[in-house]
């Protein structure tokens, strides 16, 4: 339970970590909150050779309206939310423990990507935009079925970092839904869903149920699959019923 | 090297326990500029320039904080295992100056495990210092 050996940097702007990115290339790996990376290092299922701490790179620690730098803390949008979609605040409390949230950042979740993580999930149903940058390409930004292609696997190359995430200004009039379960509060969920409805158009998607966070029309169509903590038919049948309880939120007819 | 191993191994300072060594537990539950994180989810190197207030510094002058000594009075220890863990975790939940009621402490108080109390001395104990400020 120790991690191998790496080397260590800490920069001091974009330029220098995308430098370094670009300097190391697959041996390196950026460390955002590490809640994530930590925990895999130190048992071992990754090994990088170089870290590039992202934490006192100023352009990545701001926000400015419903545009966030990836390193803003899970913690530091509970504390102000002001401004960003209300179905995000009732979201955030369920990411982790508040210690976990401390740490944890926006762009570490998406560049994690784990399938029963939240934000990929809020991502998708908000239709957020990734901004990627590289030392040696021009800036891209993607929407979210384009960044997220699997199961711990997004599009981000070797040399790129996220380095903010747009969501669309929230509607007055809006209307929204979040539900989610999980064995207890802090644990990944079994299965988890959110609604928005904007204008008559309703938008659905199911999270911790399969290989990604999926967009639903009707919940027949959700694809669960089975793991250690819950069988398929289970994570399916209580996506299901949380697909109902979130659109009853937002004033729908399920 | 994490955090914690650097607590324990360079500094000696043994009070920082390590449980599960990968976020569950919370028994490595350290303060860093005031906020409660998992020591043993950070390098030390990490650490470099920031402040850390670990379960050896709550005690003042060599006499227990209120804390402490409410953890005492209400027997919120027995093993002693997940203490140093929920002496930090609680002090940085005072420190914020939240309200903190029977209602919201045991899912604030969810990241810690304890296998001997049962929680409830725990709580009582914090409620009982909350309740002096
Ligand atoms: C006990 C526990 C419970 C948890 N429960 C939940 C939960 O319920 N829901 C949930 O969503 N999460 C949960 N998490 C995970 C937590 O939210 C993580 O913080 C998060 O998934 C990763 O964010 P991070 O900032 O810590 O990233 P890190 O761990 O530092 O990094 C994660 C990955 O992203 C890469 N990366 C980070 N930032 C960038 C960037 N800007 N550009 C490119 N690559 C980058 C890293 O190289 C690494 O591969 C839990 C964690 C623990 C330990
Ligand atoms: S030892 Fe750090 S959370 Fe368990
Ligand atoms: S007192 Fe033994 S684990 Fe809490």
């Amino acid at each position: 339970m120790k991690a191998a050996p790496f080397a260590y940097h800490r920069p001091r702007s974009l330029a220098e970590a995308l430098d370094l990115m670009a300097e190391h290339g697959e041996e390196g790996k950026a460390l955002a909150g590490g809640q994530s990376l930590v925990p895999l290092m130190v048992l071992r299922l990754a090994q990088p050779a170089v870290l590039v701490d992202l934490a006192d790179v100023p352009e990545l620690q701001h926000r400015d309206g419903t545009r966030i730098g990836a390193m803003v803390t899970n913690a530091a949008l509970e504390r102000d939310g002001s401004g960003l979609p209300p179905v995000v605040a009732a979201a955030l409390p369920h990411i982790g423990h508040f210690q976990i949230r401390n740490r944890g950042t926006i762009g570490g979740s998406l560049a994690h990507l784990d399938p029963a993580a939240e934000w990929p999930a809020l991502a998708l149903l908000l239709e957020a935009r990734l901004t990627l940058r590289s030392r040696d390409r021009s800036e891209r930004t993607l929407g979210a079925e384009e960044f997220m292609l699997g199961p711990l696997t997004t599009a981000l190359a070797a040399d790129e970092l996220l380095t903010a995430v747009t969501f669309p200004e929230w509607p007055s009039g809006g209307r929204w839904g979040f539900a989610e379960v999980a064995r207890r509060p802090g644990d990944f969920a079994l299965a988890g869903a959110a609604c928005t409805v904007v204008g008559g158009r309703r938008r659905v998607v199911v999270f911790a149920t399969g290989a990604l966070p999926q967009r639903v029309e009707d919940p027949s169509e959700i694809e669960a699959t089975g793991d250690l903590h819950a069988p398929a038919a289970y994570r399916a049948a209580v996506a299901t019923r949380l697909v109902e309880r979130v659109l009853i939120q937002a004033g729908e007819q399920p | 090297m994490t955090l914690a191993d650097f607590l324990r191994d360079r500094l000696r300072l043994t009070g920082t326990h390590l449980g599960c060594e990968h976020g569950v537990c919370g028994a490595c539950t350290v303060l860093l500029d005031g906020e409660a994180v998992r020591s043993c989810l950070i390098f030390a190197v990490q650490a470099a320039g920031h402040q850390v207030r670990t379960v050896e510094g709550l005690a003042k002058g060599g006499e227990p904080s209120p804390l402490q000594r409410a953890f005492l009075k209400h027997r919120a220890l027995q093993c002693g295992f997940c203490t140093p863990g929920f002496l930090t975790t609680a002090q940085a939940l005072l420190d914020r100056g939240l309200p903190l009621d029977r209602a919201n402490l045991p899912e604030l108080l969810a990241g810690n495990i304890c296998r001997c109390t049962g929680y409830q001395p725990i709580v009582e104990a914090i409620l009982e210092v909350a309740s002096t400020r």
